[in-house]
């Protein structure tokens, strides 16, 4: 596990960009701090995919009330969260 | 130490299997997977393999005997002259007696580990019907006990060179719900068209007002469905040995794509959550499923169902009704068509057309 932040970003728009795929999308252009689900590349059940990834790629049990825009909603606050969590 | 090999469950509605013909003797070395007997039931003829390797001991029923199902067919051993611990015979008898099971409830109790004892009964016997009306009331369901190789030689394999190969825990158990929905339920289908723009502005201020990642669309309608299923009971019901059983909590079964593995899984008590409550238990079962690490309250026990293939993008999808689930809704909305579909699959013993029109149709609107 790399707690690199510039890591943990490159690792999350990846698996971001990998579930879109899935989808037929190509969401190479998703932007730091675009808001996830308003982006249109992955649907709810893509986002969940994400979020477990998220949980087993850091180690990192979540809360269900954790799971929220505030907290997981871009690829910026995604890395906060994990760097916060782990810090 | 000897081990046993008990009677196979072939199919759901045959408790009693009959033995056609024992390949093997006593003293005989059998390896896993030979094949050692033939059974019979009302549909079929299987063949029953050894689970382990070992010397048959001793033989507990004959040919043509009728056996309970979990029954001990015969033991055997790593070495050829060990004891036979004592043991009920397996034959299948009607006994008498007060407050005692039945041979078809004692062997439904032996097959699901329960103790006749803890089950409430009927009348002066434990009959199989209490059996199964405690299994419905506490979300009980039969393992499905398909041998490992059950082409009987009866039974001619399609003409085409292939293998036959077991199926795994999700197969079987799609096995067991697709062989309830064809010999149990008198499965029916409807759907109505609605426009999703009112749902999708609910759950979109939903949403913005919760701050959620997921859409709350689906969860948003699952609990609605919840709420309607509580204020009419009648809809929560299946039928167990020809009577009507009223579920009392509405347990919502929510289907969850893991991989390429289909989860039923299962939000219980759904009725008495609140919305936030209920959204946040529905999102901890459909991460567990995605973790594969549901536990058997999470995929047991379904009253109600809800599915959906809006994400597929499929116009329609019927859906097969799970052991003793009289009710699933298929939500679907075709990409760019501007309308949405709630179809139910349901079994007529239980609802009538009637029921789930007028439910489909207030589900069809958001809560005001």
């Amino acid at each position: 596990m790399n707690l690199d932040r510039d890591a943990i970003k490159a690792a999350v728009r990846a698996k971001v960009i990998e579930l879109a795929k899935n989808l037929g999308m190509d969401a190479s252009d998703i932007g730091d701090d675009d808001l996830i689900p308003a982006t249109g590349y992955v649907d709810s059940a893509a986002i969940l995919e994400l979020v477990v990834w998220y949980e087993d790629a850091y180690q990192m049990p979540l809360k269900q009330e954790e799971i929220n825009i505030d907290n997981l909603g871009s690829i910026n606050s995604m890395t906060d969260f994990v760097l916060k969590r782990k810090g | 130490m000897a081990f046993a090999l008990h009677a196979p469950r072939v199919n759901n509605n045959d408790d009693i299997v009959q033995v056609i013909a024992f390949r093997v003797g006593v003293g005989d070395f059998v390896k896993q997977g030979d094949i050692i007997l033939d059974v019979e039931t009302d549909k079929a003829i299987v063949e029953v393999a050894a689970e382990n390797e070992g010397y048959v001991l001793k033989l507990m029923c004959a040919v043509d005997d009728k056996v309970a199902v979990g029954g001990i067919l015969l033991w055997q051993g790593e070495s050829a002259d060990e004891p036979v611990p004592e043991a009920p015979v397996a034959v299948a008898a009607e006994g008498g007696g007060n407050a005692r099971p039945t041979a078809k409830a004692r062997a439904l109790l032996k097959e699901l580990g329960l103790d006749a004892a803890a089950l409430p009964a009927s009348g002066e016997r434990l009959t199989l019907a209490d059996v199964e009306a405690y299994m419905a009331a506490h979300g009980i369901q039969r393992r499905d006990h398909a041998p490992a190789a059950t082409v009987s030689a009866r039974e001619s394999l399609p003409d085409v060179p292939g293998e036959l190969r077991d199926l795994n825990a999700e197969e079987r158990g799609m096995l067991l719900t697709v062989s309830w929905h064809r010999d149990h339920a008198a499965a029916t289908y409807l759907e109505v068209e609605y426009d999703p723009k009112d749902w999708e502005a609910h759950a979109a201020a939903y949403a913005s007002e919760n701050k959620l990642m997921l859409s709350p669309l689906l969860p948003l309608l699952a609990y609605r469905y919840v709420q309607l299923v509580k204020a009419s009971p009648r809809l929560n019901a299946t039928v167990v040995n020809g009577k009507r059983f009223q579920y009392q909590p509405v347990n919502l079964g929510f289907t969850v794509q893991a991989g390429e593995t289909l989860y039923l899984t299962v939000v219980r008590d759904a009725d008495t959550l609140d919305t936030k409550p209920f959204i946040e238990a529905l999102g901890e079962v459909q991460r567990h499923a995605l973790q594969r690490k549901l536990s058997r309250e999470e995929t047991t026990g379904a009253t109600i169902a809800f599915s959906s293939m809006a994400r597929w993008n499929v116009s329609r999808h019927i859906p097969i009704l799970p052991p003793y689930c009289s009710l699933m809704i298929a939500h679907a909305a075709p990409k760019g068509s501007g309308r949405a579909v709630l179809g139910a699959s349901y079994d007529h013993r239980v609802l009538s057309g009637f029921d789930v029109a007028r439910l489909l149709m207030e589900l069809a609107k958001p809560p005001v």
